[in-house]
């Protein structure tokens, strides 16, 4: 078993060694992945597990929830990158805007993981509007993946920016599959001992996050103007 | 007995205190001339003799006056100076520059620290491959050694790694003690976490992009040491990051904090370091009996791994890196060196001795070569 997990992990690696965008999009979901769950974590957890009849009803619950973030992820990545073919064509826009976006969001990402002024209520909270236990989790995954947070923004940025549409999917995959790692363990939460020390960890790492893409975006502007 | 100790304290006759260094005296007099003191060179014999005294007459003084920190820091802040020099002397003699350039990438020259260590786990483990160009068995610093250096180190004193082992550790404890009292004191404990967040974050993205990426962006002390060229605008970011964080984490902040601020809030070893202090058996005992719950030792902590609660409870946080800070300035002797296992307030003397014993004996050894060299360079521009 472990050979051929590592093998498997080994060729992630070299994919997305070959891929930067890939790899950027892939830790910035991993880091904030931590920060969604500890805003949202409390109130997916009741409602995915809720009534459930065990193991095969958790995890249907949230393989729906994570098939609809997807879903959605792929909708926002297609309207990214038509954005991006249409406002980012002359190459001096496409140089200076991005970086300047990068930096806007970084911010707004840095602010978001240690601003004691940060909500932090989950936009899911909504979900006690819906009747229908088996849309519950598609409805969470509808409203979580919209619930637009400075990462989502960062993402998109990188998404409009790519050549390719399939390059853009691509990153909102790599997005996906790092917050989604976050998610897997939500039916043992309440297992885990040290949560705040997680939480505090996770919101952190999202806000170093925000300094990678805040140097990066600092890095293209300044590169973009220099190269005209 | 344990009565004496108590009342006694941890100070030493004249002939006691001599007599605990002469182990010192004999082991490091083996390390630094290698048996066979060679007194040919005049510079290197005088250097070699100042080194040797330095290190045995702190350790003497470590047992004579029964203060820790006091005479650590002492020996820790030179070790850093002196590595710092060594390193920047190698440098400039091999490429006649601090920057290397990416020839010297590419055949493996560069000199590795262990601040490497941490992401080079995941490369290793899944791709096989070592993520950092330096070499593997020769050379100035190279891998193999800095990692059996540090994993015995780390083993045996845990955090004490970061006040007795780490040869940057001196840089950020040296500026923390230049004011007598702090400017700023009300800093939010919650940014101890933060070497776990770049601890994660620098794994990841080493192991995403199998470049050592603390080293590549973050290192304060890339400013003390060597640095990539600066040839585009990344590598100039890179060098604006080396140089800001230096100046913020290891000048401004611990002098106006009077705290070890880059190691409590960025170093990534420091957080795995903070982890082995669960298997170390050395750690920093509280005798509840003895303390008067004065708080001095809260106070003076570097790496904010004691609070009042931790006082009240009797036991100090696994972010201790055990400097002996706290020791010194408890005037009851109620927070000691100790041994797990054995209950606080007893065997405070043969915890210290011992603990002292090993840890000293490590910075002594660790640091002879960068003193020595260094004497011995300013002596040849001297005479």
């Amino acid at each position: 078993m472990w050979p051929l997990l590592s093998c498997a992990i080994a060729d992630a690696f070299i994919i997305l060694k070959k891929k930067p965008a890939m790899t950027d999009a892939f830790i910035l979901g991993l880091s904030s992945g931590s920060a969604c769950l500890a805003t949202c974590g409390m109130v997916l957890f009741p409602y995915l597990m809720a009534g459930s009849a065990g193991v095969r009803r958790i995890t249907i619950d949230l393989s729906l929830f994570l098939i609809t973030r997807l879903l959605v992820y792929f909708i926002l990545a297609t309207i990214a990158w038509y954005f991006g073919q249409v406002f980012f064509s002359n190459p001096v826009v496409r140089n200076i805007v991005p970086g300047i976006l990068y930096i806007v969001f970084a911010v707004m990402l840095v602010w978001y993981s240690i601003g004691k002024s940060r909500n932090p209520e989950c936009p899911a909270k909504i979900v006690s509007t819906v009747n229908n236990h088996k849309l519950i989790p598609i409805f969470l995954g509808i409203v979580n993946s919209f619930g637009f947070c400075p990462a989502l923004f960062i993402i998109l940025t990188k998404s409009a920016t790519q050549g390719t549409i399939v390059q853009s999917y691509l990153a909102f995959l790599a997005f996906f599959i790092g917050s989604t790692i976050w998610f897997l363990p939500l039916p043992l939460a309440g297992k885990v001992r040290k949560k705040e020390v997680l939480k505090t960890i996770g919101l952190l790492a999202t806000g170093l996050a925000g300094i990678i893409f805040m140097i990066k975006g600092i890095t293209n502007l300044i590169g973009g103007i220099i190269n005209g | 007995m344990d009565n004496v100790l108590k009342i006694a304290g941890t100070k030493k006759s004249f002939g006691k205190s001599l007599l605990y260094t002469l182990p010192m005296f004999l082991i490091t007099f083996m390390f630094m001339t290698g048996g066979k003191p060679d007194f040919s060179d005049l510079s290197s014999a005088l250097s070699i003799l100042v080194a040797f005294l330095l290190v045995n007459v702190l350790y003497f003084l470590m047992h004579f006056t029964g203060k820790t920190d006091r005479y650590r820091v002492v020996l820790f802040i030179i070790f850093a100076l002196t590595l710092s020099f060594t390193l920047i002397k190698n440098m400039i003699a091999v490429r006649n520059s601090m920057s290397f350039s990416q020839a010297d990438i590419l055949e493996c020259k560069i000199p590795f620290c262990h601040l490497v260590i941490p992401m080079m786990i995941l490369p290793a483990a899944f791709s096989k491959s070592i993520i950092f160009p330096g070499s593997i068995l020769n050379g100035f610093a190279n891998i193999s050694s800095m990692l059996v250096l540090w994993g015995v180190a780390t083993l045996v004193l845990g955090r004490g790694f970061c006040s007795w082992g780490c040869f940057y550790g001196g840089w950020d404890d040296g500026f923390s003690r230049m004011r007598k009292k702090p400017l700023l004191k009300n800093i939010n404990v919650i940014w101890k976490w933060m070497p776990f967040a770049v601890l994660l974050m620098v794994a990841l993205t080493a192991a995403l992009s199998l470049v050592p990426t603390y080293c590549d962006w973050i290192c304060p002390f890339k400013a003390v040491t060597e640095f990539e060229q600066v040839t585009s605008v990344e590598s100039a970011a890179k060098a604006g990051v080396f140089f800001s964080l230096f100046a913020g984490l290891v000048v401004v902040l611990p002098a106006m904090t009077k705290k070890r601020t880059q190691c409590s809030f960025l170093c990534p070893m420091g957080a795995i370091n903070t982890v082995s202090n669960k298997i170390t058996p050395f750690t920093i005992k509280i005798d509840k009996n003895a303390c008067t719950e004065c708080f001095k030792c809260v106070e003076v902590c570097p790496m904010y791994a004691l609070s009042k609660e931790n006082i009240k409870e009797g036991k100090v946080s696994i972010f201790c890196s055990k400097c002996g800070k706290c020791v010194d300035a408890c005037s009851k002797n109620a927070i000691h060196f100790g041994i797990k296992g054995i209950p606080a307030g007893t065997l405070k003397n043969f915890s210290r001795n011992l603990f002292l014993f090993v840890s000293f004996l490590f910075m002594a050894v660790f640091s002879a070569g960068s003193i020595i060299s260094t004497l011995h360079s300013l002596l040849k521009i001297i005479f």
